[in-house]
Order: structure tokens, then C-alpha cells, then sequence
């Protein structure tokens, strides 16, 4: 009897699963596959890429970041600046509402500046955008008047992922412990259903100001596994992927209804080869520093002579299947106009490697393989480490295994757990070589902090390096208004560290999406950067009738 | 009087190892090298003074534990500190009040975030469990009555092979496979679908499950075919099957009535143990199918360094393994009235 009634349980299982037709999601709503998903909807909490994403489709802010990495206004129709560069006035734009029907007024902008400006607990806010706000004040025209502690070059970028969030909603929440899931917005998107690490469901907002989708709405859904992506793709499950696996690249190219883009990202990464260079005078003992790099590495020529030993094309067609392009900076060539492309890079030349150290002094006195110091002290064995979630790094550290072999370096590689190796590498810097990466923000000054001397006891300095011409560069570039200026400085910044042979940055990683022919048109493919799941792009798909 | 006794004997031995897993869980994290607040966040946007306020709101910035000095020579510890002030004694403490913390990564309670992935889990495993109890019982008592012949070697083979099959691997074949057949290959549901009538948001979620519940049965049935047939092989070898069949008794009575209670301990057995690790929630196929379960938290609490969910999770897993195991105690001495609870 009780048989019966399990055998009964699952007949009607099969039978639902037979007769369920999918359901949801209908013709013109457009499906994305992703392998994240958002931390928090709070913006002011967040910190994972993907919760941005959806903020830049549910919200807007002061100015939009383009494809090509210029800004242009959004809510404001316009903006002053007084002359001494202090004082901002932006007139918003008059009838905005938010999604809930409610009008986006000046007083919401002010409110939220001044919620992410007096929230220490917002992780990015007080320390990065917001830390020369002075006040933030609206009045009775719809002008937001935003008073500056200093003038700075960058406002755009500070502004642009300050998202405007609605006043009568947030002010009766705990601004720290708010989901936000209802997420009330004035974007191009509203937010229809969310439910944590399965997917986000977006609907249209038809009437929204200046970029109204043609489409219906947006699906987010996480997938845990790459290879499920590429299969749901290839069998229309979504109609475009943000990642994938660089395997799958090639066959998901011979799909006619696929096709692939492979670009600089919006927020571009990049992948650094780490040395050990302190000065042990600048060793921050205060804050746990021991300073155990080979002295070897202290010594450009070394560094240089490494350069010249790596193959960097050979990195990328292995490591990379070819989707990369080689670097030469921290500075990713994602960042357009302050990428300084006028650096010719250091050739692959392993004979010419072996005569820098030759003409140095580290000769391999006892014939083992491997090159002493001049001193005859200690040989060129260095450690190489890298953090164990890194699917690229143990194929790198092989492969560089064999090509600084050639020129009388050996390694000693070790993976190590991403938290062990923070603790290793900044600011103990007890270690010699380590393969890491940064993500970088549309504006340079983030990554050229960590060149800096001032960030050698904040754990943001990985190499130690240390140079008064390069500081006095970085502090005049963070106040300097003139563009055309400001760019040639941050340019010599990036000669200047190329030349230190501070790095190694064997390549700058593209993007690579995939998206279906076959429902929707209108992708944007041929702009500099490439982020299919941007708002840029997705306010212009159209289904395919 | 005295199965009271044992019992109680029983239930205290259980609370005891659900005490030691709590202090265990605590200590576990803590010894991991590293720092939680910085942890996942690389970023140089991210200043030093974001990270202090992070660490306070996580209450890492307290000491872990006070040194106890009389209860330990070695002193190991902060002594300084005032023990009521220490991570250790306010863990406790969220504990006795239901509290399981705050994720680091999501900011959300614990409790809220694992029962949402508990009940997912439960559904798939369940589904999962019951499948294979089914099908490896049926398969199991055809192989052991017709044992000794092909039908029995082909099943015996079979389940080796079903038994053996890494799940991951499974997974991914079948994933392949479904994809083709147009089942979804991500997620429980359709987005969307909470807006469909009842019915069909039902469909959509068996179509969900179909693969990974499919994975699940064919490596669990595996083990309970072999497990029933060789019991059963067993019992039909005793006498008394013997006086039942010169009674003139059908095949199906004689399973039914005489053989397949006896044979079905070493089952039970089994079973209870699999259903205490369903919480833990089949690891691998959650991440294969992208499924929003207990397993999968576990990953990503895992790759973030995220304590609170990680210590909310393996406390669920051990209360459900030890409750799984005493149920399977108190089945035995129904199943069987010659075993008792010693």
C-alpha cells in the first residue's frame, strides 16, 4: 500500500515534468547567462561586478559611462563649476519619476550623495568616491550643489557609480542592513523579481527619460558551471553569455546562430607578474614587514634581463588560447585615452637576456644551471607564487619555469590559498616573484596608487617600488583640472615604472561573449569596449520579428 | 523502564556531539590563515580604513577567545581580555538566541539564507532518495531472486558501474545529454515563472529537477541494489523460505511476507545515514546543475571566506547526520523486535 502511493507520487512527478511548457520569460525579454550573481542590491554594500550591472540597468546616476570611456550627462541636463574648481551645480533634468511614480527631485540626488558620503560602512564610498565631498545641498530649481574639500580632475568617475536612490524609500531604512529588494529605481529597467544566486528578472521602463528599452525585460541567471553555460547558450536557453570558458571559444564559433565577440572589457582586468623589489630601508616593520626578496630583484637589470627572457605571445596563445593582448603596465589598454600606447615593449630576445646578466656579474660559477650574485653569494633561485583559485597561473608559472630557465633562473613554484598569499605578499612582502591581478575603475588613479611609495604599508603596494620623480607625478596628476594635461602625466607615469621594469604584465585578458542571432538584433560589437550585458547595449536590442 | 533509560542515555550522547561540533566549527575558521574583511576583496579602491569599519562590523576586530587561565596551562589566547568581550563568547551566545550571524559576502542573516537553500536541497535529495530506494529495491529483489543468472550478473554489473561513476562526471555527461532534450541545465525555475498558474510553475520545476534528480538516482540506486540483492540472497537461502515455498506460497508472498522485511535492515541502515548527509546537499551536482541548494552555499561560502554561513552550514549537517542516525536506531527495534536499544 504504501508502495502504491510513492509509485503514484512519481508517475505524477514524470507527468508535470512532461506536460511543463518552460513558461515565463516570453518573446521579448532577453535571457542572460552569467556565473556570478550580485552579493547585495544595497549600492552602497556592494561589491561584486555583477551587482553593479544590474544597479547601472535599475538606477540611474549624475553622468553615464560610454563605450568608449567618455562620460556623458544623465540625470542633469546640466553642470557648472565655479572657477576655482570647488563648487559643482547640476540642474537636474524636471520630470523624472521613479518607478514607483514618485518624482526624482534634486533633494533625492542630495540625499543619496550624502547617505554614501556619512556611511563609513559603505566599503567604497568615504575611502574613494566621496572623500572630497564637502556638502551636498538642493534647491527650490532642481539643482544639486555639490561643495568640493579640493578641486579634482576626475568628477565623472567619482560621480558615475553614485547611484541616485529615492529619498521616501531610504529614509525609513536601516541603510546598512536593507536588501533593497524591491529596489525601487528611476533606470531604463525596473526590477520585477529577484531571488538571490538563481537569476534577476528586469522589466522595461518604457517611459524612462533618455534610453527606453525596445525590449520587453532582461533576465539574469547564475550559472555555477561554465560548461552548463556554454551549453545553454548552444541550445537557446539564454540568448547571450558574459563568460565562458577560452575552450569553448572555438566551438562555439562554428554555430551559425552564435556569435562571438571578444574585446576589451568595460572594467578591464589585468594580469601582473610581481617583484619583490623593497628597499629594506623602506621595509614597514610597524605593520608586519619582513622583506625576505632575493636581493637579485632589487636589480633592474635582472628584471630587464626577464623581460627580454619572457615570451608573452607564447603566454597568451597557451594560457589564453590567444584572446589577449600583450601588456605593458598595470595601466590595461581598457582604459583608452590614459592607456599610453607609445611604449614599445621590451623584445623577446633570450640571447640578448643572457648578455644583460653576463655583462652584470651573475655568471653561474659552479656550473649547476643556474646563475650566482656577482658576490657569488646565493644563487638566482627565486620563489614564484600564485593564489590557488587562479586557473591561469599554474600554466603560467610552467611555462615561465621554462623560459627564465634559459637565462639561468630557476623557480621554486608554489600555490597558495588567495588569503595566505595576501598575508605573504603586502605589506610583509615575504616572498620573490608572485602571478596576480587587479580590476581596475574607469579612471587610472586607482592603479597607479600602487606604484606608489605611500602605499607600501597599506597592503596596496605588491612590488615595494619606490620612486620621488613618480610620487610627485601622482600627486600633481590627482589635482590637475586640465585634461590634456593630466593625461600626459598620467603617459610618463606608465614610462616611467615600463622603464623601472617594475612589473612583468604579461597580458591584458579580453572579454569574451557569446550572443544568439536568432532572437534579437542590435547587439553593439564594434565599439571599443565590449560588455553585451551594458545598459549601453541592451537599451538598443530589438527582437527579431 | 530501562529502553527509557537508553534511550535517554542515547539522546544525551546526541546533544553532547552537536555541543563538540559547535566548538569544533568555531575553532575550524578561526585557524585558516588570513583575514575574512580582505578576503575576496582585491581591489584598490577598497582603503584601509573600510576594512577596519568592515572588521568591527563583523566583530573581527575582537579577540577570538580569552585564555581561560584555569582551565589551561598553556595559556594560549589573550589573557587581557575580558572573556564576555571575545568572538568565541559572543558566537555562543548568537547561538543559544537562533542566531547564526550575518554573511560577510551577502550581508544577509544566516538563517534566512540557509533555510531558503535548505529546503531546495531537501526537495532535490528527497526526490533523489526516493527514486533510488525504488528503483534499487525493485532491481535489487528481481537480481536476488533470480540470482545466478544473467538477469542477476547484468544487474550486479550495472549497479557496479552506476555505483562507481564519479558524480560529477555523471552529471556533466547527462547535462550534455538533456540539454539536447531541451530540459534546463541551471537552476530550479524558469525566471519568470512565478507568474504562471500554479500548475505549471510545478512543471517548470520538475523539468528543472529532472537532470540532477536523474544523476542523483542513478548513483544512489547502485549502492541499494547490490546492498538488497546480497541481503536478500541471504534470507532466501534460510529455512524458513524454504517452508514458505512447500506451503505452497506465490513468489510475491513470499518476498513480501517472509524475506524482504529481514533483508531490508542493512538498507535502513544505509538509507538513514545517505538522508543525514542529504542536508549536506549531494555537492557535486548542485554545482554541476547550477541548483540553488545547501551544497552550493557551501562552495561559495568556501571560495569567499564567508565563516558565518560556513559554521551555520556544517551545524545543519551534523544535527541532521546525528538525528538521521538515531532515527535509524529507533527503525531497527521496529523493523526488528530481537534488537533493542542497548
Amino acid at each position: 500500500m504504501k508502495q502504491r502511493v510513492l509509485y503514484t507520487f512519481v508517475l505524477a512527478a514524470l507527468l508535470l515534468a512532461a506536460c511543463g511548457g518552460g513558461g515565463g520569460g516570453g518573446g521579448g525579454t532577453v535571457r542572460i547567462g552569467w556565473a556570478g550573481s550580485p552579493d547585495t542590491l544595497n549600492p552602497g554594500m556592494a561589491i561584486l561586478v555583477e551587482a553593479y550591472t544590474i544597479f547601472e540597468l535599475v538606477y540611474d546616476s549624475m553622468y553615464e559611462l560610454n563605450m568608449d570611456g567618455s562620460f556623458t550627462l544623465s540625470l542633469a541636463e546640466s553642470a557648472e563649476v565655479s572657477d576655482d574648481g570647488t563648487v559643482w551645480t547640476f540642474k537636474i533634468r524636471d520630470g523624472i519619476t521613479w518607478h514607483d511614480g514618485q518624482p526624482l527631485t534634486a533633494e533625492d540626488v542630495a540625499y543619496s550623495y550624502n547617505l554614501y558620503k556619512d556611511t563609513p560602512e559603505y566599503p567604497y564610498m568615504n575611502g574613494y568616491y566621496t572623500p572630497y565631498f564637502d556638502t551636498v545641498e538642493f534647491n527650490e530649481n532642481n539643482e544639486v550643489i555639490l561643495t568640493l574639500t579640493e578641486a579634482i580632475p576626475n568628477i565623472e568617475s567619482q560621480l558615475v557609480f553614485l547611484y541616485v536612490l529615492p529619498k521616501h524609500v531610504w529614509e525609513n531604512e536601516n541603510k546598512i542592513e536593507y536588501e533593497n529588494f524591491e529596489m525601487i529605481g528611476s533606470g531604463p529597467f525596473k526590477m520585477a523579481e529577484y531571488v538571490q544566486n538563481e537569476f534577476v528578472r528586469l522589466e522595461s521602463n518604457k517611459e524612462h527619460f533618455s534610453t527606453p528599452p525596445k525590449v520587453d525585460g532582461v533576465v539574469f541567471q547564475t550559472f555555477a558551471n561554465q560548461d552548463a553555460l556554454v551549453q545553454a547558450i548552444r541550445t537557446g536557453q539564454v540568448d547571450m553569455i558574459t563568460e565562458m570558458p577560452n575552450t569553448a571559444a572555438a566551438a562555439l564559433d562554428e554555430d551559425p546562430n552564435i556569435e562571438l565577440v571578444v574585446g576589451a572589457p568595460l572594467a578591464p582586468g589585468v594580469t601582473d607578474i610581481i617583484f619583490n623589489q623593497i628597499d629594506p630601508e623602506n621595509c614597514p616593520v610597524d605593520e608586519g614587514g619582513l622583506c625576505t626578496g632575493h636581493p637579485a630583484l632589487r636589480d633592474r637589470d635582472v628584471r630587464l634581463a626577464m623581460s627580454h627572457a619572457t615570451d608573452k605571445q607564447q603566454l597568451i596563445d597557451v594560457v589564453l588560447l590567444g584572446l589577449g593582448e600583450p601588456g605593458l603596465t598595470l595601466i590595461p589598454d581598457g582604459l583608452g585615452v590614459w592607456y599610453n600606447d607609445s611604449l614599445v615593449d621590451y623584445e623577446f630576445d633570450v640571447a640578448k637576456a643572457n648578455q644583460i646578466l653576463d655583462d652584470a656579474g651573475y655568471a653561474d660559477t659552479n656550473g649547476d644551471g643556474v646563475r650566482e650574485m656577482p658576490d657569488g653569494s646565493q644563487p638566482l633561485t627565486f620563489r614564484l607564487n600564485w593564489p590557488s583559485d587562479s586557473i591561469n597561473a599554474p600554466r603560467m608559472a610552467e611555462l615561465l619555469g621554462q623560459m627564465w630557465g634559459q637565462i639561468g633562473i630557476a623557480l621554486e613554484p608554489q600555490a597558495a590559498d588567495p588569503d595566505a598569499l595576501t598575508a605573504q605578499c603586502c605589506p610583509t612582502f615575504d616572498f620573490d616573484i608572485i602571478i596576480w591581478g587587479w580590476a581596475s575603475d574607469p579612471d587610472p588613479s586607482a592603479l597607479l596608487y600602487v606604484y606608489t611609495t605611500d602605499s607600501i604599508p597599506y597592503g596596496s603596494s605588491e612590488t615595494g617600488y619606490s620612486n620621488p620623480v613618480y610620487d610627485d607625478l601622482y600627486n600633481q596628476q590627482q589635482v590637475e583640472l586640465d585634461f590634456e594635461t593630466r593625461r600626459d602625466m598620467v603617459w610618463e607615469m606608465q614610462r616611467i615604472v615600463f622603464e623601472d621594469v617594475v612589473y612583468i604584465i604579461p597580458f591584458y585578458d579580453a572579454n569574451v561573449q557569446a550572443f544568439r542571432t536568432d532572437r534579437f538584433t542590435g547587439w553593439i560589437t564594434d565599439e571599443a569596449k565590449v560588455e553585451l550585458s551594458d545598459v549601453t547595449s541592451l537599451v538598443l536590442l530589438e527582437p527579431v520579428e | 523502564m530501562d529502553r527509557t533509560r537508553a534511550l535517554l542515555r542515547k539522546l544525551a550522547w546526541s546533544l553532547f556531539t552537536i555541543l563538540f561540533v559547535i566548538i569544533l566549527n568555531f575553532f575550524l575558521f578561526r585557524v585558516l590563515p588570513g583575514d575574512p574583511a580582505r578576503a575576496g576583496i582585491r581591489d584598490p579602491r577598497l582603503k584601509q580604513d573600510a576594512i577596519e569599519v568592515l572588521r568591527v562590523r563583523f566583530g573581527l576586530d575582537k579577540p577570538v577567545i580569552n585564555c581561560f587561565e584555569s582551565l589551561n596551562p598553556v595559556k594560549f589566547g589573550d589573557c587581557n581580555v575580558n572573556p564576555l568581550d571575545t568572538q568565541f563568547f559572543i558566537y555562543v551566545r548568537n547561538l543559544l538566541q537562533g542566531e547564526l550571524g550575518i554573511s560577510y559576502h551577502s550581508n544577509r542573516p544566516v538563517t534566512e539564507l540557509l533555510a531558503e537553500r535548505l529546503w531546495n536541497t531537501v526537495l532535490l535529495i528527497g526526490a533523489g532518495q526516493i527514486l533510488a530506494i525504488i528503483f534499487g529495491v525493485t532491481f535489487g529483489v528481481f537480481a536476488a531472486w533470480r540470482a545466478r543468472t544473467a538477469l542477476d550478473y547484468g544487474a550486479v554489473m550495472a549497479s557496479l558501474v552506476a555505483w562507481s561513476l564519479p558524480t560529477f562526471w555523471l552529471g556533466i555527461i547527462l547535462l550534455f545529454w538533456g540539454s539536447g532534450q531541451g530540459f534546463p541545465v541551471a537552476g530550479k525555475a524558469t525566471p519568470g515563472a512565478s507568474t504562471l498558474p500554479l500548475l505549471q510553475q510545478w512543471g517548470d520545476i520538475a523539468r528543472h529537477m529532472f537532470l540532477p534528480t536523474l544523476t542523483y538516482t542513478i548513483v544512489y540506486m547502485g549502492e541499494y541494489t547490490l546492498i538488497m540483492r546480497s541481503s536478500l540472497v541471504d534470507v532466501l537461502s534460510e529455512d524458513y523460505i524454504l517452508t514458505a515455498k512447500a506451503k505452497g506460497l506465490s513468489t510475491f508472498q513470499i518476498l513480501k511476507d517472509h524475506a524482504m522485511k529481514n533483508a531490508m535492515l542493512p538498507l535502513v541502515t544505509v538509507i538513514a545515514i545517505n538522508l543525514g548527509f542529504t542536508v549536506a546537499g549531494a555537492i557535486q551536482i548542485e554545482a554541476v546543475f547550477s541548483w540553488p541548494g545547501l551544497g552550493s552555499a557551501i562552495v561559495d561560502a568556501v571560495n569567499r571566506r564567508d565563516f558565518p554561513v560556513l559554521q551555520g552550514a556544517f551545524l545543519l549537517i551534523a544535527v541532521a547526520v546525528i538525528i538521521a542516525n538515531l532515527l535509524a536506531d529507533l527503525t531497527y527495534t521496529l523493523l526488528d523486535p530481537r534488537v533493542t536499544v542497548e
